[in-house]
């Protein structure tokens, strides 16, 4: 059976979301960015600053230079996850099979099936983006394909304003005439090859035989004839399928190489950590730590948990060990990432020995009173000194 | 109180004060003797006893010896000459000996030293040795019961103070954690606390040191006493000149005398002329009186080693050198003053220097070291931190990225010194319109403030550049020798310093154009064309000057720089003797008097300033041209004699002149009143001498230039694509492959491109072709270039794989070769797309496969498939990118359409615009930032099209607004105004902009 998969994708995600509540930035570059930190990058950008030269990444001073008039607003995630969350709402009357994007405006809708509930396809791609620019004042563009990949080529494609339909058994003739940088899956180090063999669209890649791919690509030349042949058997994941664990981010507004200032911020992700572990009563049985340096270099540490566990008091010293794993060169820190992963309910053995055992019903009365305080007065009702 | 354990920043990355500033702290805290113990060196020396002699400062000679194995120190202060000796022996063991270990080490050396230790175990096996040892309380006083003073009362030794210190103030001691940090490669929170010093090692005054000690008052007075037995205040050499012994036993001067005359006939044939053998028995007889003729033999036989050598250098006046072939130019012919070379009054030694093709030097150099063993050693020199390299490591330990550094770095003016600043670093650099686009953010301002605080701190030892001491006894009697990086022994002491101990050194220097000659030659004579360099007089070759007349000297040894070629063009002379003075006029500072000159040359009337300096300056138009017109200026107007003269002149290139010139320009002006000479006249006869400030030639010196100058342009005019291919190949020229291959064009030679099956790894000419060496393929290792050219002897490479299966390239390499066209003749059918493909396929098929033998053996190889058509301009951008320049066409032909869309002129077509607004089109190759009178930074750069070279100027408004657009190796489109300048037009920008 042929399968529908509607792709909704709101072009410049953070920007429409800002643009939605304030009319004034509409038709004028706008950017993304974390402005008054030291050193800036550009998270997202309207249409109008890309024109201009501004890309994702590129220091925000760069792009200040680039665009005179340039509109530059400070990131508000709460903001987009909530769009993001009413996007993936309307969404949801349709289809069971909903694989929303991070945060980035990005949904593709599986309606295989469902036209004798709802109508064609087409009908609710249509009524997808009414309802978005009624009740969310977003408008997205949207595709309709066989599948995930060409759905997103053809959104792609119209980018930043429209729609794309491209009907079962067309995909090979759609994508033929296609630059090859356009076809997701195809990295940077495969378009570097390709380009260096002339290969610039995608039918010339496609009239060369699998053998011949094969020599250049090797495993990968048949993903890559796959895609370029708009095959993908992807299935759209429904949210909530993917292992649980926590993961918390801190991004430095100046980077920095003191190792005080970054235990300070382990200390405080670990008890995040803590917290939203105890809230789903699991515990973890791994800790990772991933810095990103200034200069892009990333080192990602971790250790085991045994026993596991989701008290910050025994949480903080491996943190801090994996820190001192992960953060080893002399170059500043930019980003610092916690991860609990492994997660499993709380084992029923107790410490075996005693004094262990007094340890542990310690730190667990103090972790749940302090639990007990934040819950009543709030988060900051009760923290920490530092030793 | 006397501090006997005092480092300065020759204590490398741990010490943080001058020399300078050492001894005036020191004596503002009211100290009269003053201990030097820098950590295994005696690098500092020379400056420290001039520093104290200024001061009023007695000095004590030390150092602190540690062991590279234990942790273990002494503090060895030298007592007397012997103990000067020993410690010279003992640092040098330190530093050569693997092995060294200073407890069993040091009391062989230690005799008339006096050694401090704060180690019990030491104190006692030394003193059993018969050392002169004291037992050291550092910081504090050590409690009674301390084994250290338990041993000191038991043997009865001496308790002295001796409290260490790194730096001056207190407030120094984060400078010296920056420092550590520095050394340590590590951030200043992660220092570990055992790798710096305490924060109280300052250098504190007398009385707190009294009150540190008070609880121990014989540990003070005996220090003072050990003090007052040193005598020793600074070893005296005299001239120390390289031993020289003949096998028959007979004298060096006898044996100079002959070699000389044996010499002179060769150069004059048999019957000497009258003028020759007056000058050479007048220079005999000053060698011999000043005991030089051992020296003038040695250099002789060092320079005998290689065929081709150019003795410069003031050197070059002495005609005993020219008659032993250290130098190339006749001084009798062309009136080279011996004087100022050697006279009886001068006091400090004359040295003589010679360059050798810079892929010889070091051959030499070696078979000179290992001929002299234990008696020779180079000259080192001292590499201080530059601002870009303080600034540099200084944000390393702030942690910021080699990115975010170079983007402030590269910004940084290369001239860019201290002294041009006000001394606030960041508000220097802010106002500075290169650094326009950079931000200064947090932590900068902080990094600028202490980069500037570590400035001319000494980092490490390096060689020097040519130097060598020969001496004749051990050469460790006389400095400490270490082992520079690269193996070679050096002493301690970098040049000025080496020669105020009185050491005589050689300079064997490298040079790049004597190799270009040499190469030049072989590339004629590889062509079947006979050259004969025995009688060549390239001086007298019309065609050659008719060249250099017309300025056209790239890639010409010293006279290729674009202010050079203008001037060449300006004069429009190209004989010998004029080349000689534009060799030594072109200077920074000179720019007014190389007007004037041109001015007088073209036939303007002209009086000389005064009188008296009419003779002297009569060969030069009446400007001051060599270094030694300042002395003879200073000599005919304002009296001066031969040792001040000489002095003024050499106070012109050091580093601190400002402060010693003023008390020369008052003896000047007050002598040149004497003699009648008016205010005006004083005055512009000085300002001619400020010109030389910091950057002066003597005449031999441009005369020995000049002559391989002339052979260069000989070779250019009559052999171009020998001597381009020639210039190319031995690098480093002033301008890039780029700016040659360009010239090389013009010049009517066709540049061949790199093929594997014919180009050599330099580049090779026939008569009308260059064919580019695999030198200049990037990215392709010198072994798999070598390996090209062994594999071709056994067969033509057929095919592609034949190629990647025996030369065996990597990826990139394999990629580089076949963009840049160099696989393209061997496999005509295929396009560079399918060559990359065939190269995939070799590669796929090369590693073992893991499923051990193919199942069945003749599996063929594919043939490559049918690849899209190679795009012509991607194919050139790939090429450029390989090769930095192009093959068959100059890459403004490319950009051809839109600059004359936008109205440019070619540059051939330059000349005739004079006066006029015009628009050109042009591809920046070289440029230089210089300073107007009112300190404006302002630019000259270079650019060419495909038909010329256009010279342009950037005045400082222009710079200011276009300085941070350029960039080497782009096109762009220049606006601005034709000017002339006595026949040479050039162009003053005032609009730029990328193509």
């Amino acid at each position: 059976m042929d399968r529908h998969i509607i792709h909704i994708n709101v072009a410049d995600f953070a920007v429409a979301v800002e643009r939605r509540l304030d009319h004034r930035l509409h038709n004028r570059p706008v950017v993304i960015a974390p402005e008054g930190a030291a050193r800036a990058t550009v998270y997202d950008m309207s249409e109008e600053a890309y024109q201009a030269g501004i890309r994702k990444g590129m220091a925000l001073r760069g792009a200040m230079r680039l665009c005179r008039d340039l509109a530059i607003l400070p990131p508000q995630p709460a903001r987009y996850e909530q769009a993001m969350h009413a996007l993936l709402h309307q969404a949801l009357p349709y289809s069971p099979l909903i694989e929303p994007g991070e945060q980035d405006g990005h949904l593709f809708v599986d309606v295989t099936g469902t036209s004798r509930l709802f109508g064609p396809p087409v009908d609710v791609a249509w009524r997808l983006r009414r309802q978005a620019r009624k009740e969310l004042a977003l408008d997205p563009i949207w595709a309709l394909a066989a599948n995930k990949l060409v759905a997103k080529v053809a959104s792609r494609l119209v980018k930043p304003q429209g729609e794309y339909i491209v009907a079962a058994g067309d995909e090979k003739d759609f994508l033929a005439p296609l630059p090859v940088e356009l076809i997701p899956g195809i990295e940077a180090p495969d378009l570097a090859r390709l380009r260096e063999l002339n290969l610039n669209r995608v039918h010339q890649v496609t009239t060369l035989d699998t053998a011949h791919l094969a020599v250049v690509f090797n495993n990968r030349a048949t993903f890559i004839q796959k895609v370029l042949r708009g095959q993908d058997n992807a299935p759209v994941c429904p949210i909530g399928q993917q292992p649980p664990r926590v993961v918390l981010d801190h991004t430095f507004g100046t980077d920095t190489h003191s190792p005080d200032a970054m235990t300070a911020i382990i200390y405080a992700l670990v008890e995040k950590a803590g917290h939203s572990l105890r809230s789903q009563g699991r515990v973890t049985r791994r800790i990772s730590i991933t810095a990103d340096y200034s200069d892009g270099r990333r080192s990602i540490r971790q250790i085991g948990i045994e026993p596991p566990t989701a008290n910050d008091w025994v949480l903080f010293p491996l943190a801090r060990r994996v820190l001192n794993l992960a953060v080893t060169r002399r170059t500043r820190v930019r980003h610092l990432r916690l991860i609990c992963d492994r997660l499993v309910f709380p084992p029923a053995q107790l410490p075996l020995f005693e004094a262990e055992r007094k340890t542990f019903f310690h730190q667990q009365a103090l972790v749940a009173a302090v639990d007990g305080i934040r819950e009543r007065f709030g988060w900051q009702a009760v923290g920490t000194c530092a030793r | 109180m006397i501090p006997l354990t005092v480092r300065s920043h020759y204590s490398l990355m741990w010490g943080t004060a001058s020399i300078r500033d050492l001894c005036r702290t020191a004596r503002q805290l009211g100290y009269e003797r003053l201990a030097l113990t820098d950590t295994d060196n005696l690098y500092g020396m020379w400056p420290f006893l001039d520093a104290c002699r200024q001061e009023g400062l007695t000095p004590i000679i030390g150092a602190e010896v540690t062991d590279p194995h234990r942790r273990c120190r002494a503090i060895c202060l030298v007592a007397d000459n012997a103990g000067y000796a020993g410690l010279c022996r003992l640092l040098t063991q330190r530093h050569m000996d693997h092995a060294f270990d200073l407890a069993v080490c040091l009391p062989a050396h230690a005799k008339g030293l006096i050694v401090l230790t704060s180690d019990a175990g030491l104190l006692e096996r030394w003193h059993r040795a018969g050392v002169c040892v004291a037992a050291a309380m550092p910081r504090s006083p050590l409690a009674p019961i301390h084994p250290l003073r338990q041993k000191a009362r038991a043997l009865n030794i001496p308790l002295t103070a001796t409290p260490g210190s790194f730096f001056l103030t207190p407030s120094d001691h984060c400078l010296h954690r920056l420092l550590r940090a520095i050394a340590l490669n590590t951030t200043l929170e992660r220092l570990p606390a055992e790798q710096t010093a305490p924060a109280n090692a300052w250098l504190a005054d007398p009385q707190v040191y009294a009150e540190r000690f008070a609880a121990c008052p014989e540990a003070l007075a005996h220090t003072e006493s050990l003090a007052e037995c040193i005598t020793f205040n600074g070893p005296q050499f005299g001239l120390v000149m390289p031993p020289w012994q003949d096998r028959e036993g007979e004298s060096a001067s006898a044996v100079l005398r002959r070699a000389a005359y044996d010499g002179a006939r060769q150069r004059y044939g048999h019957g000497l002329p009258e003028p020759v053998v007056d000058r050479l028995e007048h220079e005999l007889r000053i060698i011999d009186q000043m005991h030089f003729s051992a020296y003038f033999l040695i250099v002789r036989d060092i320079v005998r080693r290689s065929p081709r050598t150019c003795g410069r250098g003031s050197g070059a006046a002495s005609l005993v050198a020219y008659s032993l072939g250290i130098t190339n130019v006749c001084p009798v012919k062309h009136n080279l003053y011996f004087g100022r070379f050697l006279n009886p009054g001068r006091k400090d030694p004359p040295d003589i220097d010679v360059d050798f093709a810079w892929d010889e030097r070091d051959a030499v150099l070696h078979s000179v070291l290992d001929q002299f063993g234990e008696q020779a050693a180079m000259v080192s020199s001292h590499i201080l931190f530059q601002p870009r390299m303080a600034v540099r490591e200084t944000a390393k330990v702030f942690g910021l990225t080699d990115a975010e550094i170079g983007r402030i770095t590269e910004r940084l003016p290369w001239f860019w010194r201290v002294q041009d600043g006000d001394g606030n670093f960041l508000a220097d650099l802010k106002n500075r319109p290169e650094t326009r686009a950079l931000d200064f953010i947090h932590p900068w301002p902080e990094i600028l403030r202490l980069a500037q605080q570590v400035i001319g701190t000494p980092r490490y030892l390096s060689a020097h550049p040519g130097g060598v001491v020969i001496t004749p006894g051990p050469i460790q009697a006389y400095a400490p020798v270490q082992r520079s990086v690269k193996g070679v022994p050096i002493i301690q002491w970098e040049k000025d310093a080496a020669e105020t101990a009185g050491l005589v050194k050689i300079d064997l220097l490298g040079n790049r154009s004597l190799a270009v000659i040499r190469d030049a030659i072989a590339n004629v004579h590889a062509n079947g064309v006979h050259f004969d360099e025995t009688h060549w007089e390239p001086e007298e070759d019309l065609p050659t000057q008719e060249s250099l007349a017309q300025g056209r000297t790239m890639g010409c040894f010293y006279i290729e720089s674009p202010a050079t070629r203008l001037l060449q063009q300006k004069s429009g002379v190209g004989d010998f003797e004029h080349l000689v003075i534009h060799s030594s006029i072109i200077r920074p500072a000179a720019n007014e008097f190389i007007q004037e000159y041109i001015r007088r040359l073209q036939g303007g009337a002209w009086d000389p300033i005064h009188p008296l300096l009419a003779d002297v300056l009569d060969e030069t138009y009446g400007i001051m041209v060599y270094q030694e017109d300042v002395s003879r200026a200073a000599m005919a107007l304002a009296g001066f004699d031969d040792a001040e003269a000489d002095g003024l002149r050499k106070v012109m290139s050091k580093k601190d002149r400002a402060h010693r010139l003023q008390d020369y320009r008052r003896r000047f002006t007050e002598g040149a009143r004497r003699k009648g000479v008016t205010d005006a006249q004083i005055e512009a006869v000085w300002a001619m001498m400020m010109s030389f400030s910091g950057y002066s030639f003597c005449k031999p010196h441009s005369a020995s230039y000049a002559r391989v100058s002339f052979q260069a342009a000989y070779l250019k005019v009559h052999f171009p694509a020998a001597f381009m291919a020639a210039v190319i190949s031995n690098q480093g020229g002033f301008y890039s492959t780029f700016a040659y291959v360009s010239e090389a064009r013009r010049l009517g030679v066709t540049i061949t491109p790199p093929d594997v099956r014919h180009s050599q790894v330099r580049w090779t000419a026939d008569q009308k072709n260059i064919r580019v060496g695999l030198m200049a393929v990037k990215g392709l290792a010198t072994d798999t270039a070598q390996r090209i050219i062994d594999q071709r002897p056994n067969g033509l490479f057929g095919t592609p794989d034949d190629f990647f299966n025996r030369v065996r390239p990597d990826a990139a390499e394999a990629r580089a070769l076949i963009q840049c066209g160099a696989l393209d003749g061997m496999a005509p059918a295929l396009s560079r797309a399918q060559l990359l493909w065939a190269l995939a396929q070799w590669q796929a098929k090369r590693p073992p496969v893991r499923d051990a033998l193919p199942l069945f053996s003749d599996v063929q190889p594919l043939a490559p498939p049918e690849l899209p058509h190679d795009d012509p301009r991607e194919r050139l951008r790939r090429e450029f990118r390989v090769l930095g320049f192009l093959c068959d066409r100059h890459p403004m032909v490319l950009f051809r359409d839109d600059a004359q869309r936008a109205g440019a002129i070619p540059a051939a077509a330059l000349g005739r615009q004079v006066g006029r607004r015009i628009r050109f089109a042009g591809w920046l190759i070289t440029g230089k930032v210089v300073h107007t009178k009112r300190g404006d930074p302002m630019e000259f750069l270079t650019f060419e099209d495909d038909t010329g070279i256009v010279e342009t100027t950037f005045f400082p408004e222009a710079y200011d607004r276009f300085c941070h657009l350029l960039d080497r190796g782009l096109p762009y489109l220049l606006g601005g105004k034709v000017e002339q300048n006595w026949g040479a037009a050039t162009l003053t920008v005032s609009m730029v902009r990328p193509l």
